[in-house]
């Protein structure tokens, strides 16, 4: 079964095509990275996705419209610019998005590292503890589906590795499908089941040692970017 | 002084301030976090439109500007989403109109306009039992939505696309937001006047940003330093015979200055003990 259905989606600003037409599926319970360069669409897939903006074409989300399946996704944004003075603790961030069981909040939070952080104020937070804390609240309804927005922009080495490390354990041991959106290309190629290249159009679209070959990397990005390739084994 | 407290104009006055004081510093939290001074400044100018029709049709120029608010309101939160106009220039259009039509409307009427003075400056002691009942069942009301939806409210300003994720109905309840702030600044005008009505938005929840450690914290702060300058405020006003909006005003950015030094105080105090 998919999680995601793409046919024939356009989305237009103005008169500006920024998505062509394009189509893909993402299966259910794998982790799907989306690449390409500033300005392919990226970020307006995702949108489309959470019906979020208006578009032209077909979305099914586990069979549904999109804004009948928003209580199966999770969804963490790109930027989250805010008022870094005010006061407010990562509790009750989390307690914004909705009253859930205690324990299953202390579980969502364990899970992705945030344990010790509850009484911290959002404002404080490194760059690293923010994006987990923003992953806590995608879990919070616990999604089948997670939409990440280039989630390691502005994360230090350390604090992207523990962020994939969270990423990769709900897919494979909680079965989350994830859909991911990176310019990571190196980091993708090593995690990711599925790799979908955008630049207005699909570029391609398959498993990475498939998808990521030196032509999509020269469409994507020019001719001086490297690929380094791993011995990837998809998720069973 | 207690004397004072026995006349039913300082009783109307104190009763309407407490409640205004809430309302107004509860409301401020979110205009603060979503940045919005200028939308409440500019919707209490706007609203000069309906002062003057009420004036004009010898209605209650309050309940008329009540009107008039929530429709700019509206329209400022459907222009914002539905043009590329920027969010300011928008709010200044409306201003700008809005107080055009109160000045034409105005002129139209001859003589001396108390109503006017009001607007500009504010006069708690002139609210009558009418304008009580309004404002107190109105801004109860607002006060309880507040407390109800702070959380969908606070996340939809902090990441409009995270509140739509989670099911939140973001153009409804920005709209809901923006009319509510258009009708608690009309209801603050009469204490304070238009010129400082947006004081109360900002000056409370600016002074417990000093020293609060979480929202919850933030809201409880914001609201007993409100409430302690208007109360203060009004007694200063009658035993120095001064106009009260002012000194209201003049009483909470007093408080902000004292909190300002103690946080400073104290922070030297913690450096040096820390080496």
């Amino acid at each position: 079964m998919n999680a995601i259905h793409v046919k024939n989606l356009t989305v237009a600003y103005d008169r500006r095509i920024v998505l062509n037409n394009i189509s893909f599926e993402v299966p259910k319970g794998s982790l799907t990275a989306v690449i390409g360069p500033n300005g392919s669409g990226k970020s307006t897939l995702i949108k489309a996705l959470l019906d979020l903006i208006p578009y032209q074409g077909r979305i099914k989300i586990f069979n549904q419209k999109p804004s009948l399946a928003l209580n199966r996704i999770g969804y963490v944004p790109q930027y989250f610019d805010f008022d870094r003075t005010m006061p407010i603790t990562v509790r009750e961030f989390l307690s914004f998005i909705s009253p859930v069981q205690s324990k299953q909040a202390s579980q969502v939070c364990r899970e992705v590292k945030i344990d010790s952080l509850a009484h911290k104020l959002i404002g404080e937070l490194s760059g690293g503890q923010l994006q987990r804390v923003l992953i806590a609240q995608a879990l919070y309804k616990n999604p089948e589906l997670l939409l990440l927005d280039e989630p390691s922009t502005g994360i230090d080495i350390a604090g992207a590795k523990t962020f994939y490390e969270v990423i990769e354990h709900l897919n494979q041991e909680h079965g989350v499908t994830i859909l991911l959106i990176s310019h990571e290309v190196n980091v993708v190629n090593k995690i990711a089941d599925q790799i979908i290249c955008l630049n207005t159009d699909l570029i391609c679209d398959g498993p990475p040692q498939y998808a990521l070959t030196e032509k999509v990397m020269h469409q994507l990005y020019g001719p001086n970017h490297e690929i380094h390739q791993h011995n990837h084994q998809p998720h069973p | 002084m207690f004397e004072y407290l026995a006349l039913p104009f300082m009783q109307r006055a104190i009763i309407a301030g407490l409640i205004l004081g809430a309302l107004l510093s509860l409301l401020g939290i979110f205009v603060v976090l979503k940045r919005m001074a200028f939308f409440s400044d500019g919707i209490a100018h706007a609203s000069l439109a309906g002062v003057a029709l009420g004036v004009l049709t010898n209605a209650n120029p309050l309940f008329v500007a009540l009107g008039a608010s929530s429709i700019f309101a509206i329209l400022i939160s459907w222009l914002e989403r539905k043009t590329k106009i920027a969010s300011d220039a928008i709010i200044g259009l409306i201003f700008t109109a809005g107080m055009a039509t109160g000045v034409v409307l105005l002129s139209l009427k001859k003589g001396y306009q108390p109503e006017l003075v009001s607007f500009l400056f504010g006069n708690i002691l002139s609210l009558q039992w009418s304008e009580l009942y309004i404002m107190a069942g109105l801004g109860l009301l607002i006060i309880i939505y507040l407390i109800l939806r702070h959380k969908q409210l606070a996340l939809m300003i902090l990441n409009p696309d995270i509140a739509h994720a989670n099911n939140i109905k973001v153009a409804l309840h920005q709209t809901i937001l923006y009319v509510i702030i258009a009708l608690s600044v009309v209801l603050g005008m009469k204490m304070l006047g238009v010129v400082l009505v947006s004081a109360l938005l900002i000056i409370p929840v600016s002074t417990a940003k000093i020293f609060s450690q979480s929202f919850h914290q933030l809201m409880a702060y914001s609201v007993i330093i409100s409430e302690l300058s208007i109360v203060l405020g009004l007694v200063l006003s009658i035993i120095l015979n001064l106009p009260t909006g002012a000194v209201i005003v003049l009483t909470g950015i007093g408080i902000f200055s004292l909190t300002m030094a103690g946080h400073r105080l104290k922070l030297q105090f913690f450096h040096r003990q820390t080496g």
